[in-house]
């Protein structure tokens, strides 16, 4: 396939929809704040509108790539003509997905992404044909190891193992458990006003009170309603974007599929996952469910989705292992975890009171009968102090650092050496007083770097570890 | 504990920083001013000149003397044959390893003031993190970049 070949003609939409979503803040800005001559206004607009489409054709039109020398050749441009050539065994990763508009024609959209593109992805097929994209896969992983021939491919194929597939239970889970937090917590308010009904305040205010109470019962309501349509929004669009979650394994690589309306597929090659996280949320926890997380290399920046990419999206914490071992030996998922010692527990303790001391002081000084409330907000982040100290731990495995730290949601990260970027050792003069410290590691993810951060480990554990991680022995 | 990193950045670095702290001072003393000024005029409380004047006290001290000096003491480095290793900090110490392997490369950068003062800053960039040696004397600077540099490309290794 060396001659150059277009997009579908289908592109062009895509492109003139793509240009007009730029446009649509000037073109606003312009109709509101633009002269009262109505003529000209509408002259203007069809204007851009012509000159959109014609944009749009050419650079339809411009846009040719083709397969020669075991590179991909784009060439393209309107003004300025680009010709960009990525060599196969430089692109990480081939992202396929339908969106609405390729559905019809049977295309896909494919993104090519290479290890430093920041930013967007490097190369974008638009709207090519299924057969298409399948040509240029099977050009790359052919390319990736020269010696098997055609076929080995075609044995390579067959040997897929579907490992994961979401059940219709699963995603529901999914889907209810994510955005699930802002139910709870309107819940709880009206819970609360519900009690203010029973509890005579009135009797102790009067007055103003039943204009008060009248008015809260129906905002509390209204707030609750908001809340529980947005949860349904979020849920149906949860369930359509996960729905078919599907991860496959063939030789080196994992395949997600997943999505109802927009398919999207996503390789992964074994060789450039960074680290494994593992989240468990607020809500996810008790239930003993948790998310797997892959942190790979390559990706664009402004996809965020595509270096963490989702591996398990709901699954009970203890068949973890079963599930992924076989796939990922080297990652060992369930090592015991080392906790911080107990005297760093007040320092967690103090450090959550003193995020919250500013509010506080705030309200009780500005608000001042009902500022006092606020010293209410002490008891959860007392709550949630006490949760990070419980979740703070580490453990070191031969090549493998395990790293376990909460912010809101619980992390576990899993690491191995030769994937740490760096690490940093922290200590204060406090902590040094009590003979704790700090630890950082950064991998990489996409084009930048993620990580773990344990926060009052024993000073000891931690030097422990930086020692393991040094190359200078 | 593996040893910790022993070499010293470049002494005239603190001059430098004390240099840069002056600097950011005249800004905070154009502020303090300000408030001086906009008090006499409109007759505002006098403690308001007060506080003035003691915030400006306390900045120029702290980022002209207290700071630097602090600063200059802790920072540590050392570059062996497989990784940097960094120590610096004013009120949390940090002790960062960076394995040669992981270095994708080396940046020399000079400020005016640098410059001034034959000095140069070296940034050390992995895939993932960014990491600084601050005012180090010029051929210092270049023997350590092209020293990283040599290191960084023997290693050359899968991301």
């Amino acid at each position: 396939m060396s001659e150059p070949k277009r997009l579908h003609p289908i592109a062009t939409v895509i492109n003139c929809l793509k240009l007009l979503k730029e446009l649509i803040i000037p073109f606003l800005v312009f109709v509101v704040f633009g002269s009262k001559n109505g003529l000209f206004q509408l002259i203007a607009s069809l204007g851009v509108i012509v000159l959109v489409l014609i944009i749009g054709i050419l650079t339809w039109l411009r846009f040719t790539y083709r397969l020669e020398d075991e590179e991909l050749r784009i060439e393209y441009g309107v003004f300025v003509r680009k010709k960009r050539y990525i060599p196969f065994e430089r692109i990480q990763s081939l992202d396929l997905s339908e969106g609405i508009l390729q559905r019809p024609f049977g295309l896909v959209k494919v993104k090519i992404e290479t290890a430093g593109s920041s930013g967007e992805a490097e190369a974008v097929l638009t709207a090519i044909s299924k057969s298409q994209a399948t040509i240029i896969q099977q050009a790359l992983s052919s390319a990736k190891d020269e010696t098997s021939i055609d076929e080995q491919e075609v044995v390579k194929e067959n040997k897929e193992i579907i490992l994961y597939q979401i059940t219709p239970k699963e995603l529901f889970l999914l889907a209810s458990t994510s955005g699930g937090v802002g139910v709870v917590i309107s819940a709880v308010i009206a819970f609360i006003f519900q009690f203010e009904e029973i509890i005579p305040y009135e009797k102790v205010f009067n007055g103003l009170e039943d204009f008060i109470s009248s008015g809260v019962l129906v905002v509390s309501l209204l707030v609750f309603i908001g809340f529980l349509v947005a949860w349904a929004a979020a849920l149906i669009g949860t369930m359509l974007k996960y729905a078919g979650f599907t991860v496959k394994k063939n030789k080196d690589d994992f395949i997600i599929t997943r999505g109802l309306l927009e398919k999207r597929q996503l390789t992964i090659p074994s060789h450039r996952i960074q680290a494994i996280r593992l989240s468990e949320n607020l809500i996810r926890q008790p239930l003993g469910l948790s998310t797997v997380y892959i942190e790979s290399a390559g990706g664009s920046a402004t996809d965020t989705d595509s270096s963490r990419e989702m591996l398990l999206p709901i699954v009970k914490r203890n068949v973890i292992t079963t599930i992924l071992s076989p796939y990922l030996p080297e990652y060992n998922l369930e090592t015991p975890i080392l906790s911080a010692p107990t005297r760093s527990l007040k320092r967690y303790l103090f450090r959550g009171l003193v995020y919250m001391l500013p509010m506080i002081v705030v309200s009780v000084i500005f608000f001042r009968p009902w500022g006092y409330l606020s010293l209410l907000l002490v008891i959860p982040s007392l709550l949630l102090s006490y949760l990070k100290f419980k979740d703070a731990g580490w453990n070191v495995d031969s090549q493998q650092l395990t790293l376990r730290y909460r912010s809101i949601i619980k992390n576990t990260i899993f690491m191995k050496r030769n994937r740490i970027q760096s690490l940093v050792m922290r200590e204060s003069y406090f902590q040094n007083k009590n003979e704790l410290a700090s630890i950082q590691a950064t991998v990489m993810s996409g084009s930048g770097g993620t990580g773990g951060k344990v926060v009052d480990l024993e000073k000891n554990d931690v030097e422990g570890i930086y020692e393991w991680y040094s190359y200078s022995k | 504990m593996i040893l910790e990193p022993q070499r010293r950045i470049s002494s005239k670095g603190l001059t430098v920083w004390r240099i840069s702290g002056a600097i950011h001072s005249f800004f905070a003393l154009l502020v303090s001013g300000a408030a001086v000024a906009l008090t006499i005029i409109f007759d505002w409380p006098s403690w308001i000149i007060g506080i003035a004047v003691l915030a400006l006290v306390l900045y120029a001290y702290l980022f002209i003397i207290l700071f630097p000096t602090l600063r200059w003491k802790r920072w540590r480095y050392e570059v062996r044959e497989n990784e940097i290793e960094l120590q610096h900090g004013v009120f949390v110490i940090k002790r960062t390893l960076v394995p040669m392997i992981r270095v994708q490369h080396v940046d020399m950068q000079q400020g005016p003031i640098l410059r001034k003062y034959q000095l140069a800053t070296i940034t050390v960039s992995t895939a993932a993190t960014v990491h600084e040696i601050p005012a180090l004397e010029m051929d210092e600077a270049e023997e350590l970049r092209f020293f990283i540099s040599k290191l960084a490309r023997v290693a050359d290794e899968d991301v």
